[in-house]
């Protein structure tokens, strides 16, 4: 920040934001009172697990790229072994699909709740940190802390361990939960879904800045359920691709000021990812708890107010333990845990809904199984051109603001998308320069 | 988990000297008969786990510049306030100090850090930090017997 300058011309420089993980910088700059220019620069270096892939066998993609993440590794599990098995051309069997869908409810419902009450929440209370939160509402900070619980169980119950879960594999699992572990998880999630639906008319009755943005949604859709785990990409304007076409549709460009590939759809441009996207494309298929929730909060079939998406997910957190509640209530022990997936040359591509956006992988192997080539997207590589589109449309609503709230305004609309920049390689410092 | 005096190790003992918490953790354990309630990858874990402790000992690697196996009390205090640059992890001052307004937290909580050496992919710790290990067991113990007097 210069703190010389007069408001009409001025730079921000937000350093080290908050609640955002990963490294890099926001530049922004305003002359004459108008905004000129909002740069994300992104400077962590890449992770290259791309590369790392290639030559590995095609069973190891689960494991390895579980370690992009320590939040969601299961969608980069279950990614994985969607394109691995899109390749080798291996069915499935229902029984396994279903606990797979378990296990990632699990993430959800953890990666949600952290998100939600630790990281999000705390900005519509102008509280530095959960903390603070909860010196203000503990009781809210203790059901969110309860909902992560839950989600951490599910985890270790079906993957083995909450972070980094060990029991997944390319064809299935290494070895199927036993039934009375997964029936006692009944319990637990019955209790956690009257905390996801306390959290959805908590989090519904903030008070929300008046912010309509633009976007092109992308997510999965299914025909039959809210998607998690399995289905085809369509697009608020019209697509409807298998993964392996969305890829190839997919342009990501390198730009200077990022270490991150930047995503566009080919011929039309930026697009978004993530519980927005997935629920404007999907709300008719979630649960009826869900369903009734998302009504009650006054969302209706889109929500386009970015800064709404805590609501969005306090949805998706309902969703995913009334989900996760009706699977391991029906749940029957796959028999083999797993199917022996056999090499296949050739190309595979997987699409899952990782909690903050859509991620796909691809995958080329040889006849022996060995990784020619390997591509990663994930959700936070696709939104970043929408996140600074939202950047830009909140610093011109408020560009009456001082340097401070300002600041506080872009780090708000950062945090809306749940950026990962783990995932993605990169982010974030902020700077916003008026002169 | 109801234990009076819990020990807790943070770290990966697949990542080299980021074991070095767990190691110590164990150690203390045996010899002392707190409960060990780690590993520990993420500090928000401890939540829950350390509820109704009386005294909570934390060890953990560090990575300061100080020469490998150097054993040291970490100032919690000075460490909660630190800016974090994550979305998803909370650090453990911050977790401490959660605990603590949920009132939930052990009522006394002691960290010792451990100076690493590498944390290279891989188990095993460098021979400095296995060197280390008795050492900061010891401070632990000395540290943990201190803290349930004072508690």
């Amino acid at each position: 920040m210069a703190p010389d300058l007069p408001i009409q011309d001025r730079q921000l420089d937000m350093h080290g934001i908050s609640r955002v993980e990963g490294e890099g910088s926001l530049h922004v700059r305003i002359r004459d009172g108008a905004l000129e220019n909002v740069e994300l620069e992104i400077f962590e270096p890449p992770r290259f697990f791309e590369a790392l892939l290639r030559g590995r066998g095609f069973e190891e993609p689960p494991d390895i790229t579980a370690r992009i993440c320590g939040i969601c590794p299961v969608a980069y599990q279950m990614t994985a072994c969607a394109a691995i098995e899109d390749c080798c051309a291996t069915e499935i069997p229902e029984s396994i699909s279903r606990l797979r869908r378990l296990l990632y409810c699990g993430e959800w419902i953890q990666s949600h709740a952290l998100h939600v009450y630790l990281l999000h929440a705390p900005d519509f209370f102008s509280c530095a940190d959960a903390v603070e939160l909860a010196m203000v509402d503990r009781g809210a900070v203790e059901r969110g802390l309860r909902l992560k619980k839950v989600g951490n169980l599910l985890m270790e119950t079906v993957g083995g361990r909450a972070i980094h879960p060990v029991n997944v594999r390319t064809g299935g699992f290494y070895r199927a939960p036993e039934l009375g572990s997964i029936r006692a998880l009944a319990d637990p999630l019955r209790a956690a879904l009257n905390d996801a639906l306390e959290t959805v008319t908590w989090v519904a009755s903030f008070d929300f800045p008046d912010v309509e943005g633009e976007y092109r949604f992308v997510s999965l859709v299914h025909p039959d359920h809210y998607p998690i785990e399995s289905g085809r990409i369509a697009s608020s304007d019209g697509l409807d691709l298998s993964p392996a076409e969305f890829a190839d549709l997919v342009v990501e460009e390198h730009v200077a000021r990022s270490t991150a590939l930047q995503a566009r759809i080919s011929g039309r441009d930026t697009y978004l990812t993530g519980p927005l996207a997935r629920y404007a494309l999907n709300q008719e298929r979630l649960t009826p708890r869900a369903k009734e929730a998302a009504a009650t909060a006054g969302l209706g079939e889109r929500c386009t107010n970015p800064f709404r998406s805590i609501v969005v997910r306090a949805v998706e957190l309902v969703f995913a333990c009334e989900e996760a509640l009706r699977l391991a209530e029906g749940y029957v022990e796959p028999e083999p845990p797993s199917v022996v997936v056999e090499p296949k040359p050739g190309t595979g591509s997987g699409a899952t809904e990782a909690p903050r956006g859509l991620l796909l992988q691809r995958y080329e192997i040889d006849e022996q199984g060995t990784i020619l080539s390997a591509r990663i997207m994930p959700p936070t590589s696709q939104n970043q051109l929408t996140i600074e589109s939202d950047l830009r449309r909140v610093i011109e609503d408020g560009i009456a603001l001082d340097d401070a709230a300002l600041t506080a305004r872009c780090e708000l609309a950062i945090r809306n998308h749940d950026p990962c920049i783990s995932c993605a390689a990169h982010f974030l410092d902020v700077e916003i320069e008026r002169s | 988990m109801n234990h009076r005096v819990v020990v807790a190790g943070l770290g990966n003992d697949y990542r080299g000297d980021d074991g070095a918490g767990p190691a110590v953790a164990r150690l203390v354990a045996a010899s002392t008969g707190a409960v060990d309630i780690g590993p520990i990858a993420e500090p928000l874990d401890l939540l829950g786990k350390w509820d109704g402790a009386c005294v909570a000992v934390l060890v953990d690697a560090m990575r300061t510049g100080a020469p490998p196996g150097t054993v040291c009390v970490v100032d919690i205090e000075t460490e909660s306030s630190r800016q974090t640059t994550s979305t998803h992890a909370i650090g453990l001052g911050r977790v401490v100090r959660l605990a603590s307004v949920l009132g939930t937290g052990p009522r006394r909580v002691v960290v010792l850090g451990v100076e690493g050496a590498d944390f290279a992919d891989g188990q095993g710790l460098s021979d400095a930090v296995v060197r280390a290990v008795p050492r900061a067991a010891a401070t632990a113990a000395e540290l943990l017997f201190a803290a349930g007097l004072q508690s």
